[in-house]
């Protein structure tokens, strides 16, 4: 015979003021938990969502981010005229853009200093990054010390609004529009791939993006290219690339939130636990009555678990509704591959809510474990002489 | 009164230890969290006032010319300057991660008084140039000792077959400072210069340069001579010292305080409200004995004092618990994070503060119940059940 659950639901009610503090504990449990995981989520989402598969990147062999990738200019100008796989546009011009990026020292508007992306690009660049738009002032003219700036720069890094100079080492870039992307790039400053490695004394370009023919395998290009006797080089589609610079943040976060979830788990367990003895310790004679109208210890047993769990429940669901504020709250952390500053939003995606329930079950399961087991152990003449 | 006290905690073992198991374990996490800022600002703090770093001004990935040396050394209050360029390398697996530096063999001793030969001689490395000098924490860690031949991968600066650097062990150093790593590899600048050359066809740069300023020279004018002598390129120079080099590296991170702040104070928020209701549990389960006290004469004060002293108690020796485990594990996590947060340590002051935490959540987890039982009525106390 079943213990009816409103039973449980109504003693948590009835001690109100000890079930509400411990979901409030667990709730500051599963709230921390939460927010670390919609930070990662946040950090990554930007990265995945915004990487296309229909973009490749050619990058120097041995390279794992486009700082470390150092082309000869010469020989990624052979691979753009001369790669069959490219794709063209009407005029029969590659669908290629030779690109630089370096990370420039910049002052926060905050103070301090930080590193923000500087890329050159060449004007095929706008058409494949289809997302990137200027939404204020105009786009920089070809060959001229102009840049555009990214709208997440604005009012976090010095000399970042229309009109403003960005000196860079002794050529000073005149700051013309403001850039729009879904993507990283919405933290870079761009200009015209010639001038910004003319100020920066550098021959060298970083990588070489281009549109591939329909049908064209971005992986078998990749296992072909990388053995080329002329420009050996490793290509992989945007997508995996960003999603790749994740990968170190990522491990951080994830587990930092692993440990924080044991450490401060197990903090929570001993709370519920606590909650549920001191429960089951108040209504030991209710629990000699159950037995004595024929219930059985094993419905006994999980009608307590189901309690403690609901307890985990609302924990969860306090911790969740904790942490839903953080959801779209801009912050800025170091893309550790490159490291230079992206700005992104914390997110409070379905999988960081999920995880967090699912974390308060655990937490509800564990600590009513122990209790439950005592009260169906109990037997009916001693609970009931418990009076 | 105490021994009252002590004697009800132990009526009730499963409970007092749980709550003293949860309040180590936050005693535990606070310490944690505030040790991993007080690491990162020692790194600051504890930084070299003698050494200046020039790096460039446009980005820590430009480097500068060779030529930049010998005018450096001409500047009033330069001791001596020393080259040093980050290598970027690993060994045989990208996760196999240390720092590797090309340096000035010769002033690599002189420019840090904190590095100290443990094995092997400064003679044999200073000697010959296909030789390395490596930290204690790396010959630990891979094994690694005088006379090994270590092959390095260059992830920055690659071979053209991906072969690797040979580097054989001349000496093993000691570092006498907890801020200065002990997991780094020094090799000749000579070597990098030439194998880069002959790699490339043109000689590389120069990564930064470090000054060992006299002693009684102004570091501010050093480093504004400097700046200014090469405002007009080719490479304008930033010129900071040591904390301020290092500083740039913690600001990476981002906003760390904040955001552990953030995790801190949820984890005050869980264990405060843990121990308020273990407190309140308790105190409704005595209401009898207060009546039995009361009825005896005891004052209200008597009472209050009677259960924040439980609460406090407790408290008090989950604290201690929490310090203690605080104390036995960070070596053990000082070592997992060597490469993250090198020179990971526990002060004195974050102990302290953990432990006053401790006290005083047990004092604000204890004045409420300690409170509604010394305003109960001994009638009605007595009348409620044991």
């Amino acid at each position: 015979m079943k213990v009816p659950l409103h039973y449980n639901l109504r003693s948590l009610f009835v001690r109100r003021s000890s079930t509400l503090l411990t979901i409030f504990g667990i709730g500051a449990t599963v709230a921390v938990l939460a927010g670390v995981l919609a930070l990662q989520q946040g950090f990554a989402t930007l990265f995945t969502e915004s990487g296309r598969e229909g973009l490749v990147m050619f990058l120097r062999p041995g390279a794992t981010n486009e700082g470390d990738s150092l082309w000869q200019r010469d020989r990624a100008e052979r691979l753009v005229k001369t790669l069959p796989e490219i794709a063209t546009d009407e005029d029969g011009r590659p669908l290629a853009s030779i690109e630089c990026y370096l990370a420039i020292r910049r002052a926060r508007v905050a103070g301090g200093e930080t590193n923000v992306p500087i890329r050159g690009v060449e004007p095929m660049s706008k058409t494949l990054h289809a997302d990137v738009v200027s939404v204020d002032g105009q786009w920089f003219k070809p060959g001229a010390d102009e840049v555009v700036v990214g709208e997440k720069l604005v009012g976090r890094i010095q000399n970042c609004r229309v009109g403003d100079v960005i000196q860079l080492n002794i050529t000073p870039m005149r700051v013309v529009g403001i850039l729009k992307s879904e993507g990283p790039f919405a933290s870079e400053i761009w200009g015209d791939l010639d001038r910004i490695l003319e100020a920066l004394n550098r021959p060298t370009p970083n990588r070489v993006i281009a549109r591939l023919d329909a049908g064209v395998s971005w992986r078998e290009l990749d296992t072909r290219q990388r053995k080329d006797k002329e420009v050996p080089a490793k290509v992989l589609s945007e997508r995996e690339y960003l999603t790749g610079q994740t990968a170190a943040l990522s491990i951080i976060l994830l587990s930092l939130g692993g440990f924080l979830a044991l450490v401060m788990g197990t903090a929570a367990v001993f709370t519920a636990t606590n909650t549920m003895l001191s429960a089951i310790a108040a209504r030991t004679y209710e629990i000699g009555i159950l037995l004595a109208t024929g219930f059985r210890p094993i419905p006994i047993f999980f009608s307590f678990l189901f309690e403690s769990l609901v307890l985990g429940l609302l924990g969860g669901a306090v911790g969740c509704l904790m942490a839903l504020p953080l959801n779209g709250v801009e912050t800025g952390t170091t893309n550790f591959q490159t490291f230079t500053e992206i700005a992104f939003a914390f997110r409070v995606t379905p999988t960081v809510l999920i995880t967090s329930v699912l974390f308060s079950l655990v937490l509800g399961l564990l600590g009513g474990a122990i209790p439950a087991w005592r009260a169906a152990r109990l037997t009916a003449i001693e609970a009931l002489r418990r009076r | 009164m105490m021994r009252l006290a002590w004697r009800n905690l132990r009526k009730h073992p499963v409970r007092a230890l749980l709550t003293i198991g949860s309040m180590a374990v936050a005693v535990f996490l606070l310490c944690t969290l505030i040790s991993l800022i007080t690491t990162l600002e020692a790194g600051v703090k504890q930084a070299g006032t003698r050494r200046l770093w020039i790096q460039s001004a446009v980005s820590l990935f430009v480097d500068l010319p060779t030529s930049y040396e010998s005018k450096i050394q001409a500047v009033d209050g330069v001791a001596r300057v020393a080259k040093w360029q980050w290598f970027g390398g690993y060994y045989q697996e990208r996760s196999n991660f240390f720092a590797q530096f090309a340096v000035d063999p010769a002033k690599l001793f002189e420019l840090w008084p904190e590095l100290e030969i443990a094995n092997g001689t400064k003679e044999s490395f200073v000697g010959r140039r296909d030789t390395c000098v490596i930290g204690q924490g790396l010959a630990d860690e891979y094994g690694w000792k005088v006379g090994d031949v270590i092959p390095i991968i260059g992830g920055l600066f690659a071979k053209p077959d991906e072969s690797s650097w040979d580097f054989e062990v001349a000496a093993v150093y000691r570092s006498t400072k907890a801020t200065v790593d002990d997991r780094t590899l020094f090799f000749h600048w000579e070597n990098f210069y030439e194998t880069m050359k002959s790699i490339t066809g043109t000689p590389p740069n120069v990564g930064v340069f470090i000054v060992e300023r006299t002693p009684e020279a102004e570091p501010t004018s050093i480093m504004a001579t400097i700046d200014g002598m090469f405002e007009n390129g080719p490479q304008r120079v930033q010129t900071t010292t040591e904390a301020e080099f290092n500083l740039q590296f913690v600001s990476m991170i981002g906003n760390l305080p904040r955001f552990i702040a953030f995790i801190g104070a949820g984890v005050l928020i869980a264990i405060v409200l843990a121990t308020v209701n273990t407190m309140l549990m308790a105190a409704r389960e005595q209401t009898h004995e207060i009546g039995i006290l009361k009825a005896l004469g005891f004052a209200d004060r008597s009472v209050f004092w009677y259960f924040l002293g439980q609460a406090v108690l407790l408290c008090a020796i989950g604290g201690g618990i929490g310090l203690a485990i605080v104390q036995v594990t960070s070596p053990g996590l000082a070592a997992s994070m060597a490469s993250a947060f090198p020179g990971y340590k526990v002060l004195a002051s974050t102990y302290a503060t953990a432990g006053l935490v401790a006290l005083a959540v047990g004092l604000v987890a204890g004045v409420i119940p300690a409170w509604q039982s010394s305003h109960l009525n001994s009638v009605n106390a007595l009348r409620a059940e044991n």
